[in-house]
């Protein structure tokens, strides 16, 4: 199985997009021209170094306080990993541990999760995330919790749909009858028949955190101002779209590259894991 | 008048580069009126016959060959022609019925849109003739059910529904393909009955798929054996059930349990019939590797299909010998002493209450004050229809579910309460065999860990321990020991079943309770598993409590059965006396929908073997 | 089959109350219990504590919370969404005014989700097994990766900027005025007979919409289109074939009526997003609309604003998904029956 996953083309393109943003975000400083808040004051809104009027060493150019683009969007990729990562794996926790509950006890504490997921599912995520941050204050462990509290029932849901199928399985009775207990037969039998599914819901969910997070920054309402961010990026240069439209167009560009990237990875990983689908293209 | 013709028929699916002859070398007439029946086993190509008639295939499958339909080329006409004859003068019946009708749209709408295709124009009309339609079927106020939905309706009268669209242009040719595997007995033999009686009145021919040959000699003229896609025998019905000359066809009905007579071993075929992939690799005649009878020179060469009769052709060089292979006796495999009663079960009721939403709760009694015990080594049957409550009676035995009213007392203990030390004890001491194999091993598991997953719960065992049972208690169940480290996808179905039985046995529990454990397995791998009861028992010693909607099965394995309706036992005894003397009038409905022609036969097998059906005590 | 959808919904509609409640209790504890002082946060930096204190009180938030969300709840149900802290303005009137021209937007926007999602579903179904499928079906990734502001961004810089062939501010021209009404500006538009404010608020829409809409129908799609190929496994299909029904009547007549079951319960959820999406595609567009009230409601932590935003979107999502449920039962018969 492992091997037919790497052999998907789709799988290593995701990997190298999803790879190339993680080593600048974790290098950024080492990769980075400038300081990405170092103003020029003296050359603003410079276009990228190839057209007319470029500055070398500003190779994608610089925004209106004349910081260096290229140096803000590799450290732009600092938040939006961060968040991708920690924030999409604390809502795949929450929301599957609940929906393994859900799924495998069923009846009150079913129903009661399930309730649950109906409040949250009558916010638009947007603005319960951008409620959580008004109340949290900005700060990057802020996004990620409001994030985790947003997203969990995305998880929540379509596991424990999937937990229902797999309990109805003959073989989660027969574990029982083998005296297997209740949370043995949870992590033994049904957390590895639903982890394909996990682990495409989790690339997915990925580049849902990053537009998330690209979201809120754009309404000033994720890291604090002097943390570069994506979306803070996309906000900045919407003031100088006649001006400086290129400046628009890359983290425009960084921000769906990312998604792309995860997207890419989550659909790979869903062909070469999904049983379903494997039994369908074999029939 | 011959309606089809059928000549050097081959079905040829392409496997990565190369074509293999999924059906190969077929060929038969189907006169006006009459029926064939088509019997094979599952894999044996009976469906691939309707498809290539109607020349809908799956992808990458072809046909050649000659196909003629009135007189027309089936294979060469024009594929807006050959649509044109579907539904109008060729029709289908399909297996599944409740899935053969659209659930979002109603019958009534279904059937109109079939009749409007036939060209009964106005909406009135349409709707006058389905009334009629559903009339002729027997279905009861036809004008409630137009306006019903497939889910509304059982399976019976889905079938119903579907036939009668079917014969609604009179077709000329009706091909039903196991149009009654999906329903109870009863509903079984009503549909059958159904479909001989249209076809006796329309003069239709039908060719009758199924995998049951008696069912297939009750019900036609002519009688086609398939076996691996190639022709084992053709001739009329009623002499190759009393004549097989096949020793396919021979094996197949003595594999084949009776309601009527459990004095005779079931024949075990060995193996299984080949799979597609497998074709390529036998030399000769494919039914070589699992013959009795087989010789060097049937590994040389295909056997041709030659005559044994008139209108009898079969394709064994050996034919002339098939009547001596012999059913194996009874007394060698099973006999043994019962021991002390084990389980006693005392007016058990289940009561379902379902929640849906957090307060409301709505109430289902599924299993009545039911009453029983059980006897060391004894082997008990429990028959029913489907949702008679026959596997909660299993659950409960189990515990899987706890009784709602009565008492569950095992090995001298009472486990009814379903707390953790009762639950224990149950474990310890009865174990099950899941029905459905595909469902009942988990697929991330190597067989090796499936089978000793009691061992992984109780803690201690070392992978080796584990392995080294593993293999034991797979040589117990007839499967080779380098079994034990694939999985379950690598297994064939019945040996799928044996793993499922090997796990039941690895805490060497006193009761099993097997639930439809042979249910949709081919008749020669049931025989197979059957058997391998029986030697177990005569091995191991232990009970059985076996649930089964099978009375034939029931009769072979077990020497008490109780009948089970709508919750209840409405009848109790020896199988003996069940079955041959039912009191209830539900059993006799249950006796009645059994095919009867095999009586005669099972008496004079049993005069073969020495043993008048009188002596039948058990 | 009034008789048995009626009740269902009635039910449904009692338990969108439950979850409204709910809400509101939610979105209070978010409100006063997180980190956050309002009452600090609505004063000038240079306020002295003494001053945060008294205007505290006048906010009563110096009195138990329970209190205080009875004191909010009964108020909301009176109708009285509080005083915006920043603009000193009725709640009530801000929403009313701001409602309208986002369900404009958003139904415009799910409309053209609808018509791209199942058009482009079909269109998928219909390439399955052709040598495009794998390109066609990496173009539905790409375009499920462009979430709707990045449309809005892209549509601007191309239509806007750099074509100059759509308006992309507003609702309308600066040298028109509103018309006397609802803000329901299109409808009251039309059938004032205002036929140039109409076209006009028309064209200022089409960037908006078609960025929530296109990038809300690449996942309607991809459903339909799996659905659809579950639903030709079925027996029914091929018993349809084989009864001679014609290929095109077998995907129209029998096979979408089942695909769009899964379809519509995925679409409730998308549209629930998109009305969610609206929020930035409203800022970027600069559109007077509810987003835009609670983006500056946000920016000003105008507390009052930002608790009766949130439960009108909620209150709206709960209504699309109503709706679509009601659609679900109508063409569903075994969710009926039960």
């Amino acid at each position: 199985m492992l091997r037919s996953v790497f052999r998907s083309s789709r799988v290593l393109i995701g990997l190298t997009i999803v790879g190339i943003l993680v080593v600048c975000a974790i290098f950024a400083p080492l990769i980075a021209p400038h300081d990405p808040n170092e103003q020029n004051l003296v050359s603003i809104l410079l276009p990228p170094a190839w057209s007319e009027g470029g500055d070398p060493s500003f190779l994608l150019g610089t925004d209106s306080l004349g910081r260096d683009v290229l140096s803000r969007l590799i450290f732009g990729a600092r938040v939006a990993m961060t968040v991708a990562v920690l924030a999409s794996l604390g809502a795949m926790i929450v929301g599957a541990v609940l929906a393994y509950i859900a799924g495998y006890f069923g009846g009150r504490i079913d129903a009661l999760i399930g309730r649950a997921v109906d409040v949250w599912m009558s916010f638009p995520p947007v603005i319960l995330s951008l409620i959580l941050m008004v109340g949290l204050g900005v700060g990057l462990r802020n996004v990620i919790f409001a994030i985790v509290a947003v997203d969990w029932t995305r998880f929540c849901r379509v596991i424990r749909s999937e937990v229902l199928v797999v309990r109805r399985k003959d073989y989660i009775a027969a574990a029982q009858l083998m005296g297997f207990s209740h949370p043995r037969v949870i992590v033994k039998e049904i957390v590895p028949a639903t982890l394909p599914l996990l682990i495409t819901l989790l690339s997915m969910e990925m580049g849902i955190a990053v537009i998330v997070e690209a979201i809120l920054s754009f309404v000033g309402m994720s890291v604090s101002a002097n943390t570069p961010a994506w979306g803070q990026m996309v906000a900045d240069a919407r003031q100088t779209i006649y001006e400086a439209p290129w400046n628009l167009f890359l983290p425009i560009f960084a921000i769906f590259l990312a998604v792309l990237g995860f997207n890419i990875l989550g659909d790979g990983l869903r062909r070469t894991l999904d049983v379903r689908l494997i039994a369908r293209g074999r029939t | 008048m011959s309606i089809l013709a059928v000549d050097n028929l081959e079905v040829s699916a392409r496997i990565g580069t190369a074509r293999i002859p999924v059906v190969s070398g077929l060929g038969f007439t189907l006169q006006r009126g009459s029926v064939l029946g088509v019997v094979g086993e599952s894999g044996a190509g009976k469906s691939m016959i309707g498809r290539a008639i109607a020349q809908i295939l799956p992808q990458g499958f072809s046909v050649t060959g000659g196909l003629s339909f009135l007189g027309q080329d089936l294979i060469g006409m024009p594929a807006e022609q050959r649509r044109m004859l579907l539904g109008r003068d060729i029709a289908f019946v399909p297996q599944e019925p409740l899935s053969g009708l659209n659930p979002v749209l109603t019958i009534g709408a279904q059937i109109d849109e079939h009749l409007a295709r036939l060209g009964i124009g106005a909406k009135r009309a349409r709707r006058d003739y389905a009334l009629d339609m559903l009339n002729a079927v027997r279905l009861p106020r036809p004008a409630d059910i137009l306006g019903k939905y497939a889910h509304q309706l059982s399976g019976g009268m889905c079938q119903r529904v579907l036939i009668a669209m079917a014969f609604a242009s009179r077709p000329k040719l009706l091909i039903a393909d196991e149009p009654t595997t999906a329903l109870d007995v009863t509903t079984q033999s009503r549909i059958v009955e159904l479909i001989r009686d249209l076809q006796r009145s329309e003069g239709t021919s039908v060719i009758f798929i199924t995998h049951d040959l008696r069912l297939a000699a009750d019900i036609s003229d002519q009688v086609l054996v398939l076996y691996a896609g190639r022709l084992a025998e053709y001739g009329p019905a009623k002499e190759i059930f009393a004549d097989a000359a096949h020793p396919y066809t021979r094996c197949l009905q003595l594999s084949n349990p009776s309601v009527h007579a459990s004095r005779i071993g079931l024949y075990s075929l060995p193996d299984r019939m080949p799979g597609i992939s497998a074709l390529g690799s036998i030399a000769g005649c494919l039914f070589g590797p699992r013959c009795p009878n087989v010789i060097d020179a049937c590994r040389e060469k295909t056997p041709r299909a030659v005559s044994v009769g008139e209108g009898h052709d079969v394709a064994c060089i050996r034919s002339d010998l098939t009547a001596r292979i012999d059913p194996p006796l009874r007394q060698a495999i099973d006999k043994k002493p019962y021991g002390a009663s084990l389980l006693t079960v005392e007016s058990v009721s289940k009561t379902f209450s379902m929640t849906s939403g957090i307060f409301r709760r709505t109430n289902f009694q599924a299993v009545r004050n039911i009453n029983f015990t059980l006897q060391q080594n004894e082997f008990v049957g429990i028959v029913g229809e489907s949702g008679s409550g026959k596997s909660t009676v299993a659950r409960l035995l189990c515990g899987l579910e706890t009784a709602t009213e009565g008492k569950l007392v095992l090995a001298g203990r009472d486990v009814t309460g379903g707390d953790k030390v009762s639950r224990q004890h149950q474990r310890a001491h009865i174990q099950m065999v899941f029905q459905d194999p595909q469902s009942a091993l988990n697929p991330r598991r190597s067989v090796a860990s499936i089978i000793t997953q009691a061992m992984e719960a109780a803690g201690q065992a070392t992978w080796r321990d584990r392995l080294a049972k593993a293999e034991a208690l797979l040589h117990e169940v007839g499967l080779p020991s380098d079994a034990a480290l694939r999985f379950p996808s690598e297994l064939s179905g019945g040996q799928k079943q044996r793993v499922n039985i090997a796990r039941a046995l690895c805490r060497a529990p006193e009761i099993l309770v097997a639930d439809e454990i042979v249910s949709g397995l081919d008749v020669s791998v049931q025989a197979q598993l059957l058997n391998l009861l029986l030697r177990l028992r005569s091995e191991r010693s232990f009970s059985m409590v076996l649930i089964s909607h099978d009375l034939a099965v029931v009769r072979y394995l077990c020497d008490r059965v109780f009948v089970m309706h709508k919750g209840e036992f409405v009848e109790a005894g020896p199988t003996a006396d069940v079955f041959d003397h039912p009191q209830h009038p539900y059993t006799e409905s249950l006796l009645a929908a059994v095919p009867r022609d095999f009586v005669a036969d099972a008496a004079r097998r049993d005069r073969r073997n020495g043993i008048s059906p009188a002596d039948e005590i058990v | 089959m009034l008789t048995t959808i009626v009740p269902l919904i009635g039910r449904r509609l009692i338990a969108s109350i439950f979850i409204l409640l709910v809400v509101s209790v939610l979105l209070f504890l978010v409100l006063h219990v997180l980190p956050v002082d309002p009452a600090a946060m609505s004063m000038p930096p240079t306020a002295t504590i003494a001053e945060i204190e008294a205007h505290r009180r006048e906010m009563g938030m110096d009195q138990p919370l329970w209190d205080q969300y009875a004191i909010w709840l009964v108020k909301l149900l009176q109708g009285d969404l509080g005083t915006s802290i920043h603009f000193k303005r009725s709640v009530w009137g801000l929403i009313a005014d701001a409602l309208p021209a986002t369900i404009e937007l958003a139904f415009l926007s799910m409309l053209i989700a609808t018509v791209f999602g199942i058009g482009g579903g079909l269109l998928l179904f219909a390439s399955r097994g052709s040598y495009a499928e794998p390109a066609i079906d990496l173009v539905t990734i790409v375009l499920l990766s462009i979430p709707e502001f990045l449309w809005a961004l892209f549509f601007i810089l191309i239509f806007g900027v750099a074509l100059n062939v759509l308006p992309f501010t507003g609702r309308l021209d600066a040298d028109l005025r509103l018309p006397e009404g609802s803000n329901f500006l299109l409808l009251n538009a039309l059938f004032s007979g205002q036929f140039a404010i109409f076209w006009n608020a028309l064209k200022h829409m089409v960037l908006p919409c078609f960025a929530l809409g296109i990038a809300f129908s690449p996942a309607i799609m991809r459903v339909l289109r799996s659905s659809l190929i579950d639903v030709y496994q079925d027996d029914y299909i091929h018993l349809a074939r084989l009864r001679g029904v014609t290929e095109t009547r077998i995907l129209l007549g029998h096979a979408l009526k089942n695909a769009i079951l899964p379809t519509l319960s995925l679409m409730g959820v998308q549209f629930g997003f998109l009305f969610g999406g609206t929020l930035l595609v409203e800022v970027i567009f600069s559109y007077p609309g509810l987003g835009s009230v609670m983006v500056d409601a946000v920016r000003n932590a105008d507390l009052p604003i930002i608790q009766a935003v949130g439960l009108a979107y909620c209150v709206v999502v709960l209504v699309i998904n109503t709706v679509v449920d009601t659609l679900y039962l109508v063409l569903n018969p075994k969710l009926r029956a039960q």
